[in-house]
């Protein structure tokens, strides 16, 4: 599960299962209209689920991935027909450019304005024709305070050998090399061979010191004591924080990356219509408010966040103080290089 | 008839000690018990057995037999007793420390192993020179006529063919006692037959002792030089074959062994050499002095069907009386007769099969019959 | 025992094309379209989105054998090794017993070896997480019981991915082996004691080759499945030692979205798998043969 992709909140097996259970009754119940949304994996709140039906009488069939990747692999090897994907911002780059996205009717999404201007027109969407921000985090570190007393900034200040074997990172190739790059100077989105061979020895040095990858939930074992640092999706770094005061959260000095997950609807779909009905819904800022309740990222949403409570606005994993908004790109085939070095060093480290 | 042979002698009076080791007995069995849960298999039995003697261990399913049989092997240890083999007490020695072996109910030959190396296994196990070993093999195999099949495995043999090669297997260690649990049981009849006798000869020629488990009396009369009657958990009688069948000691060793007509008899007149009793029905007979317990007014006395004289015409001899015939069973050589008597006593006799002529007897016909005074065996049970 | 007649056995009748239908559909649909796919897919390309360009190239095998994989190919195949053979030592003498206890115990034994089947393999893992982690129940029972001053370090680690692989595994190397030994007559091995064989020389020498077809299934059930298996590297073992199911993992659903190459390892996988059948399915049968 090396994918950026996992890092939905999943510590709840039970809900997979249901989720999978429901997955098997839905096809029942496709009396009336109905919505293919393919998503990640407890990613939408079923209360917004239930809402959007109320309203409309639209079923909603809510199938999931745990990775980016998986959602286009699936997507592109046909089979059921969806209305809504929710890819991240460098798939949703790629699909663009691939001609996978359907151009969106501007006149029936009157709730784009609810989104904050600096996360519209990003360089995976520039004209925001194809893409509707759903939610927004970072990559970041998360410190347990009481076992680590010294001032951890960055990835220099982690990535120590007196703390091997006390970090878990997200087990997501492209992010570690990134991190490396951007400790380098480097940029995050020049994979090259050239860069990755500047970035291999300080990757190498890291792997070492690394005791978890976990990007399904990396939280876990920061809560079960059997690491005291990390380097996590910040909303699960928020439900830490949320958890024990103990944890903090830190925006690497070094530089950092937001992403940004987006709901858009593939040239496959079938149901245009009710595709952008439901993209206006969760645009609503109560309903995108539910959202935020639940899987406490960076809300996108201006007027939603006005709803949200002094302590959800004051979690510094989910709205930390951030600057220019620089999100992965896609790289295309250099995934493949990332990948073959990462599993390289890991494989070197193991020995 | 040798008197430690009788029933009710307990075999610790026959050892004396200083007994030299050539007639100290192979196996002996002293108190032993043995319970499955709540069940008594084995009752505090005793028993001798000697040295190069054929001795049956006899009875129906479930008296224990088998049970015995596994204690002298290793198999089970008792919850009482104590075993001993050849003068060395084994009662908690393991089975493979034990001098005996066994040939099995179901061959349990090794299934992976050819006829040579099943043989040779044994052989193997106490590490014997390969040229002492291949020698011994071919000596076995010579033994049970197995000459050609040494490369076969269990599978290709026939039924008769894989027993030989368990009986091999099994004397090729030269044990000191064979132990064979009815090991001809899965054989049919004719094969079964040839099988008694070869096994009888073969234990001659060895002279092996051998301890032979079986449910049928007619091999155990067959093979044996003794046979121990079992019933219960007990011995029911000890002793050599004719006296097993000439003088039952209880009622069940008369029933057991072929058929019987055991009856209820009261004592009429001792005078003389002759005792009479009356049977069961009313019928009077004479038998001989000696055998009536001193000072009982009744008993049982058994008489075999084939002791009981039968014929159309009047005969004289001891015991004669005339009776009805009520059913005829054609057995082949012999028919089997429910005769009663005038008095009402009914019996069952066998008589030679004569050619349907004159002699025949049918149903309903009068018929005259004899029995000698000796041939009425009291019971002593 | 006749041999089949020729004429029947060469030409089948319509009922026996019934009968054997299903299993042909089965096994094209299941069995034979997806290792053809596979093979397929070995040699073709991708495109930048990770869709299959099919053309033919062998450079995916030649990754295949690139150090880097095939490194992780060989301790994949250590694990499993090491798995198989904890299994073995383990699931022998359970089977064993099993197989020799009475009708009624045997069928509740046989139900304990069963019964983690009834949850999901994912929540069984997890339940082994709660137990290994550092404040977990076995270092507060041994803390508790002042063996250890501090907690071990249990979870994520080589041995905890061993720990796992083994529970996953240990009833497929039981199950088969308990219905050879079961099939075995308690009677041949008195037989062997009764000719003088110890309870070593025993084991060694007939309950083993008796039990071999079981015991060659056991390995296979367990070693097979063990080089492939990701999901226990990853929860238990921190994702820190890539196996060479994750390799594969991660081309098909992956960051990595290169099918071809997942599709090469794929191959060379089943290559394996079929060589390592073939090897046990050769002795096995001759011990089949033996024993019929």
């Amino acid at each position: 599960m090396n994918l950026r992709s996992v890092r939905m909140l999943r510590p709840s097996l039970a809900a997979a299962l249901v989720a999978t259970a429901s997955l098997v009754s839905a096809p029942l119940m496709r009396a009336a209209e109905s919505l293919n949304l393919f998503a990640w994996s407890e990613y939408v709140p079923q209360a917004v689920i239930d809402g959007f039906t109320k309203e409309t009488g639209i079923k909603v069939n809510y199938d999931t991935y745990g990775s980016g990747e998986e959602m286009l692999s699936k997507l592109l090897a046909g089979g059921a027909a969806y209305d809504l994907v929710q890819p991240p911002d460098y798939i949703a780059e790629a699909m663009i450019r691939n001609k996978l996205l359907r151009p969106l009717d501007a006149a029936k999404l009157p709730g784009l304005s609810n989104i904050a201007p600096e996360f519209l027109r990003l360089p995976h969407d520039p004209q925001q024709k194809f893409t509707v921000p759903y939610m927004t985090g970072t990559v970041g570190i998360v410190v347990n305070t009481e076992k680590v007393k010294e001032p951890v900034r960055g990835y220099r200040d982690l990535f120590q050998p007196k703390y091997k074997n006390r970090i878990v990172v997200v087990n997501d190739n492209r992010e570690i090399v990134s991190w490396a790059l951007v400790t380098l100077g480097l940029d995050q989105n020049n994979i090259t061979r050239d860069t990755l061979a500047r970035a291999r020895p300080l990757v190498a040095e890291w792997i070492k010191l690394v005791k978890v990858f976990d990007s399904d939930s990396p939280k876990t074992p920061l809560l079960n004591g059997d690491v005291d640092l990390g380097v996590v999706w910040s909303g699960e770094a928020a439900k830490l924080i949320d958890e024990n005061k103990k944890f903090k959260y830190v925006l690497p000095s070094e530089g950092y990356h937001p992403f940004v997950d987006v709901l858009a609807i593939p040239t496959t779909a079938k149901n245009v219509t009710a595709a952008h009905r439901f993209l206006d819904y969760v645009l609503r800022p109560e309903v995108s408010k539910l959202i935020s309740d639940e899987f406490p990222y960076t809300n996108p949403n201006a007027a939603a966040r006005k709803l949200l409570s002094p302590e959800q606005l004051a979690n510094p994993a989910s709205y930390p103080r951030i600057g220019k908004l620089n999100t992965f790109r896609d790289i295309g085939k250099a995934a493949t290089d990332i990948d073959r070095l990462v599993t390289d060093l890991k494989s070197a480290a193991a020995k | 008839m040798r008197p430690e042979s009788s029933a009710g002698v307990p075999p610790e009076a026959q050892e004396k000690p200083g007994v030299p080791p050539a007639v100290r007995p192979a196996v002996e069995i002293r108190g032993v018990t043995k319970r499955f849960g709540g069940v008594v298999a084995v009752d505090e039995v005793s028993l001798s057995i000697r040295a190069g003697e054929f001795l049956t261990l006899l009875g129906p399913s479930g008296c224990g037999k088998t049970t015995l049989l596994r204690l002298i092997a290793g198999f089970e240890e008792p919850d009482a007793g104590t075993v001993i083999l050849g003068g060395e007490e084994v009662t908690h020695v393991p089975p493979y420390r034990r001098n005996v072996n066994q040939v099995f109910q179901s061959y349990a030959l090794f299934p992976h192993l050819s006829v040579r190396d099943n043989i040779a296994f044994g052989l193997r196990m106490q590490r014997r020179p390969a040229a002492e070993i291949a020698a011994r093999v071919a000596e076995a195999v010579a033994l049970v006529s197995l000459e050609g099949c040494e490369t076969r495995m269990p599978h290709q043999l026939s039924g008769g063919q894989r027993q030989r090669v368990g009986l091999a297997r099994a004397l090729a260690p030269r044990p000191a006692v064979l132990l064979l649990d009815e090991p001809l049981s899965a054989l049919d009849a004719r094969l079964r037959q040839a099988m008694q006798l070869e096994l009888k000869r073969l234990q001659r020629r060895l002279g092996t002792t051998f301890v032979f488990v079986t449910h049928d009396q007619e091999e155990a009369l067959t093979m044996s030089d003794r046979i121990a009657l079992l019933s219960r958990g007990r011995i029911e009688q000890l002793g050599e074959v004719h006296e097993i069948y000439h003088r039952p000691a209880t009622a069940f060793a008369a029933e057991f062994m072929g058929q019987a007509n055991v009856l209820e008899a009261e004592l009429l007149d001792r005078a003389g050499g002759v005792v009479l009793v009356r049977v069961a029905g009313g019928l009077t007979l004479q038998l001989s002095h000696a055998s009536w317990p001193a000072g009982r007014p009744d008993a049982r006395v058994s008489i075999r069907p084939e002791k009981i004289h039968v014929s159309k015409r009047p005969i004289t001899g001891e015991n004669v009386f005339e009776a009805r015939v009520e059913e005829e069973v054609f057995k082949g050589a012999t028919d089997r007769l429910l005769l009663a008597t005038g008095a009402g006593t009914r019996l069952i006799a066998l008589a030679a099969n004569e050619s349907a002529l004159i002699d025949a007897v049918h149903v309903g016909d009068r018929v005259w019959c004899a029995v000698h005074a000796d041939d009425v065996v009291v019971i002593p049970g | 025992m006749h041999p089949p007649s020729g004429s029947r056995s060469l030409v089948p009748s319509l009922w026996s094309l019934v009968l054997i239908g299903p299993l042909v559909l089965w096994l094209v649909a299941f069995v034979i379209a997806p290792a053809l796919i596979l093979v397929a897919y070995s040699f073709a390309e991708r495109d930048e989105l990770g869709r299959v360009i099919f053309t033919f190239t062998l450079e995916n095998f030649r990754r295949v054998f690139d150090p880097v994989y095939l490194g992780i190919f060989g301790r994949s195949i250590g694990y499993a090794g090491l798995t198989t053979a904890i299994c073995v030592v383990l699931g022998y003498p359970v089977a064993w017993c099993i197989a020799r206890s009475s009708e009624k115990w045997r069928t509740r034994l046989l139900l304990l070896v069963m019964i983690p089947f009834w949850t999901s393999f994912l929540i069984r893992t997890y339940a082994w997480i709660t137990i290994l982690k550092a404040e977990g129940l076995l270092n507060g029972l041994l803390q508790y019981a002042n063996v250890i001053a501090a907690p071990l370090e249990l979870l994520y680690t080589p041995g905890a991915v061993i720990v796992g692989l083994v529970y996953a595994y240990l009833p497929f190397m039981i199950l088969p082996i308990y219905s050879s030994a079961e099939k075995v007559d308690p009677a041949i091995i008195e037989a062997a004691y009764d000719l003088g064989c110890g309870p070593w020389r025993a084991f060694a020498r007939i309950m083993v080759p008796l039990t071999l077809p079981g015991l060659a299934a056991g390995v296979l059930m367990v070693f097979v499945p063990a080089i492939g298996m990701f999901a226990i590297s990853d929860l238990m073992g921190g994702a820190r030692v890539p196996m060479i199911g994750n390799v594969m993992q991660d081309q098909f659903v992956g960051q990595a979205r290169d099918k071809p190459f997942g599709a090469a390892l794929g191959v060379v996988f089943m290559g394996l798998f079929v060589v390592t059948y073939w090897i046990l399915q050769r002795r096995a049968a001759r011990l089949e043969e033996a024993r019929a």
